[in-house]
């Protein structure tokens, strides 16, 4: 069979993708919770996923089957049938936040006045032709994608790091841990990175030493989400609470913009195009359960009723964002750590041939 | 007994146009002959020193192997069938009949009108060789053997078009071009029939499998060491009579952000130059297209300086942005499409005109503003860097612009990650158009963006998979 996405992808995916999912509204929650020391919320969420991307990452060293084959194998056609639609609606599921977080974000960076749902729904124009596409799309995407994130994060970083003020983050661990972790608990839904590691699984060509290149990969993106932390925290301290989309607003004072003008919204609608391929990830993963779900080879009319549907769900709760964060935070993240850590976990008991 | 009369008049009945002479003669021993060609394709000065002198000394009784031998040209072959001679008449050479011998004899002596070798003007240099490929197929093979004496260089002749039978050559240098590539692209010619072959995008649009799309599948150059230096990275080439534009496939989109001169230039100023090139090339398709959506939806882009400039400017005009920067580029496209067909003798008049009285005088009349004749003059001169994507970057350049104006900002980065989602699989022969970037091929990128050191680049391009690898050998340790 031929080998459709790369280890090199892989790790690309996991750098990037981890770490532009986190950048919008995830910094202000965990502002909220934990305060100065939202670092260890992320930490503690980063270390517990890492440890997940570890195992599934090394179980994919123990066969080159894929994660359908060794459902199949273990429980049959149908059971793997089924969990594959139960994956389906985790994708979908995994897609909401970030997709309404999405709209109102275009909405504060690309637009003045207009409606925020009005300018959105071109997204799905995008979604409809990229779900479609395959691992291989996948991956090129991510090779692509490197040189726009590096570009536009360098550019980011560079003009908020003179504006840190590294003493908002004193005294260090004062906040009750029962904070600190309770933010991990509630922000947990932000955290499906194994899962899509899962998918990918008998889809690349594994060897020696790849699951510690993956796993350092995650580490590398849980890092540049931790130094994106401490930038966003060490800029604006407890105000940080009041600030949405973090990504566009940590270079705001920068001392040359009053000169240059607003130039880093051409950086963030440069790594904007990164922040798309890493929201499409989760619809085209879902495409692809269901079309494996249902035996259907069509993936565009499976992507076309999709991305209906996440229209018409975008229509019926447009302005539920915070609701919808609420019930994500309180009740959805047990489904998170199901499909997304224990899951992974139990595909380790799973049967699985010999290598060749 | 066949007699010359009537060989000739077999060919008359069929090639019955006045340009095609029936030259009459006979030997001093008194043998007729009769040559028969297409006047303005035959050489006549080579006739009358390779044909018609010999031939003066033909004994009365000369059978045709006598009288072949007695010729000077180097390129003769028999024919037996008239139809034969019909073809070859056609495409340029001679056929010698001999009174009273059935068969006859083509004479090659093809010499159609055409320019000699010059500097290509779309692909000039400042370093380099400046030969250029001409319209004719034989002297454009000349110039690519003169370049490769390897005896692995093969060359294929191929017929294209159904009337025009234009000859196309499929370059290729065995050992070094994948396996079954040169089949595939032979394949894909046979498979299209068209009356006629007039220039190689022709073929370029026979040889891409997805022909309608916006980006091209074929490399093209004009100069003959671009070509070579093409073949001998694992690609075919397809030279077509007729035309001074030779084509390379698998083709990466990299390639066209390079230039020949940049083989010839130190390693530092080619990259700073190819850097700037796609730097130039984004500048190009998104300055104008930004400039609108920021106008329009996202004013705080503008510096406030510039926007107080602007704002003068653009304050009393009677158009929207976007259809004023419409206007401008469409008064652009047409420029350029008027000066490419104008005569030379109205080119100063035609500058006069674009330049003062609509660049100018528009401005002054309060119709379009300065900002945005800079803004596409700017993009104009940005896309030139990059000569041979021009086709592709302009129409993108008017999507964008649309773009920008309908759906803002948001549309523009929308439709870039669209692009990219479409490229990134697309490939040409199974070379992925947007290598070595995507998939990324770690090797490739030293004669990428950059351009690196030639003991950097010892081997061919990873990505055409050639058997022969290495390029180049050294014997000291560099």
């Amino acid at each position: 069979m031929g080998m459709k996405i790369s280890v090199r992808q892989i790790c690309f995916i996991l750098i990037m993708y981890t770490a532009v999912s986190k950048f919008i509204v995830y910094p202000t929650v965990l502002s909220h919770y934990s305060g100065r020391d939202l670092l260890f919320s992320a930490l503690a969420d980063f270390a517990v996923q890492a440890v997940i991307v570890w195992a599934v990452s090394f179980l994919c060293s123990r066969t080159d089957k894929t994660f359908f084959a060794l459902l199949e194998g273990t429980f049959g056609n149908i059971t793997a049938r089924i969990i594959f639609g139960l994956f389906a609606l985790f994708f979908i599921v995994c897609a909401v936040i970030p997709l309404f977080e999405q709209k109102v974000y275009v909405h504060a960076i690309f637009y003045d006045a207009l409606p925020a749902l009005s300018v959105f729904l071109p997204f799905f124009g995008f979604a409809v032709y990229a779900a479609a596409k395959g691992f291989q799309n996948i991956g090129r995407c991510a090779d692509i994608c490197l040189p726009i994130f590096i570009v536009s994060m360098l550019f980011i970083f560079a003009m908020s790091i003179s504006e840190i003020k590294w003493d908002n983050f004193l005294p260090v661990l004062k906040t009750p841990a029962k904070n600190v972790l309770g933010a991990s608990v509630l922000t947990a839904f932000r955290f499906f990175e194994p899962c899509w590691l899962l998918m990918f699984m008998g889809h690349f060509k594994y060897k020696k030493g790849d699951a510690a290149k993956i796993t350092l990969s995650y580490a590398g993106g849980a890092l540049i989400v931790l130094l994106f932390l401490a930038a966003f925290y060490g800029m604006y301290g407890d105000m940080a609470v009041t600030r949405q989309f973090a990504v566009s607003k940590i270079s705001l004072f920068f001392p040359a913009i009053d000169l240059i003008g607003r130039i880093d919204l051409i950086a963030l609608y440069v790594l904007e195009i990164v922040m798309l391929f890493a929201m499409i990830i989760n619809v085209q993963l879902c495409v692809y359960c269901i079309s494996k779900c249902t035996g259907y080879k069509n993936k565009t009319v499976i992507s076309i009723a999709l991305n209906a549907a996440l229209i018409i769900m975008l229509i019926l709760l447009d302005n539920k964002l915070s609701a919808l964060i609420t019930i994500w935070s309180k009740w959805m993240w047990i489904a998170f750590v199901l499909f997304a850590n224990v899951i992974p976990l139990l595909a380790w008991t799973l049967r699985r041939r010999e290598k060749k | 007994m066949v007699t010359l009369e009537k060989n000739i008049k077999s060919v008359k009945d069929v090639l019955t146009s006045q340009d095609i002479i029936v030259f009459k003669f006979d030997s001093l021993n008194g043998r007729k002959f009769a040559v028969i060609y297409a006047d303005g394709l035959a050489d006549k000065q080579l006739l009358g020193e390779l044909v018609v002198k010999p031939l003066k000394d033909a004994e009365k009784d000369a059978e045709l192997g006598t009288v072949k031998k007695l010729l000077a040209s180097p390129e003769i072959k028999d024919g037996t069938k008239i139809s034969d001679a019909i073809k070859e008449i056609s495409d340029g050479n001679a056929a010698l009949f001999v009174d009273g011998e059935k068969d006859f004899i083509i004479i090659g002596l093809k010499n159609p009108p055409g320019r000699t070798v010059a500097e290509p003007p779309t692909q000039v240099v400042v370093k380099g060789p400046r030969e250029g490929f001409t319209e004719d197929i034989k002297t454009n093979l000349g110039l690519v053997r003169k370049r490769l004496k390897s005896e692995n260089l093969k060359v294929k002749m191929l017929k294209a078009g159904k009337k025009s039978e234009t000859a196309v050559a499929l370059v290729y240098i065995d050992g070094v071009c994948p396996d079954g590539l040169p089949e595939r692209v032979e394949k894909q010619i046979e498979k299209n029939e068209i009356d006629i072959i007039p220039d190689s995008s022709y073929v370029a649009h026979f040889i891409s499998k997805k022909p309608r799309s916006l980006f091209k599948r074929n490399g093209t150059s004009e100069k003959p060491d671009i070509f070579c230096a093409k073949i001998c990275e694992g690609r075919v080439g397809l030279i077509v009579d007729g035309s001074p534009i030779s084509l390379t496939v698998p083709y990466m989109i990299t390639e066209d952000l390079q230039s020949g001169e940049d083989y010839y230039s130190l390693t530092y100023r080619a990259t700073i130059v190819r850097i700037l090139r796609v730097l130039s090339l984004l500048v190009g398709i998104f300055l104008p297209a930004l400039y609108v959506s920021a106008q329009l939806f996202k004013i705080q882009i503008i510096p406030f300086q510039l926007l107080l400039k602007i704002s003068s400017s653009v304050s009393g005009l009677p158009l929207s942005p976007s259809v004023e920067m419409f206007l401008t580029l469409f008064i652009l496209e047409v420029l350029i499409e008027a000066s490419i067909r104008m005569p030379n003798y109205v080119g100063l008049a035609m500058s006069v005109v674009g330049a003062l009285v609509l660049g100018d005088t528009a401005v002054k009349a309060g119709i379009i503003s300065t900002p945005a004749i800079i803004i596409v003059a700017f993009s104009a001169i940005c896309l030139y860097t990059t000569p041979d994507l021009v086709e592709t970057t302009t129409a993108l350049r008017w999507i964008y612009l649309i773009v920008a104006g309908s759906i803002g900002p948001f549309g523009v980065v929308l439709l870039t990650a669209f692009i990219l989602c479409y490229l990134v699989t697309e490939q040409s022969y199974g070379i992925p158009l947007m290598a070595p970037f995507a998939p990324l091929i770690k090797n490739d990128l030293y004669d990428s963006m950059v351009k690196a050191n030639m003991y950097t680049l010892k081997n061919r391009p990873k990505v055409f998979k050639t058997k022969d690898r290495v390029r180049l050998k050294t014997q000291s340790g560099e």
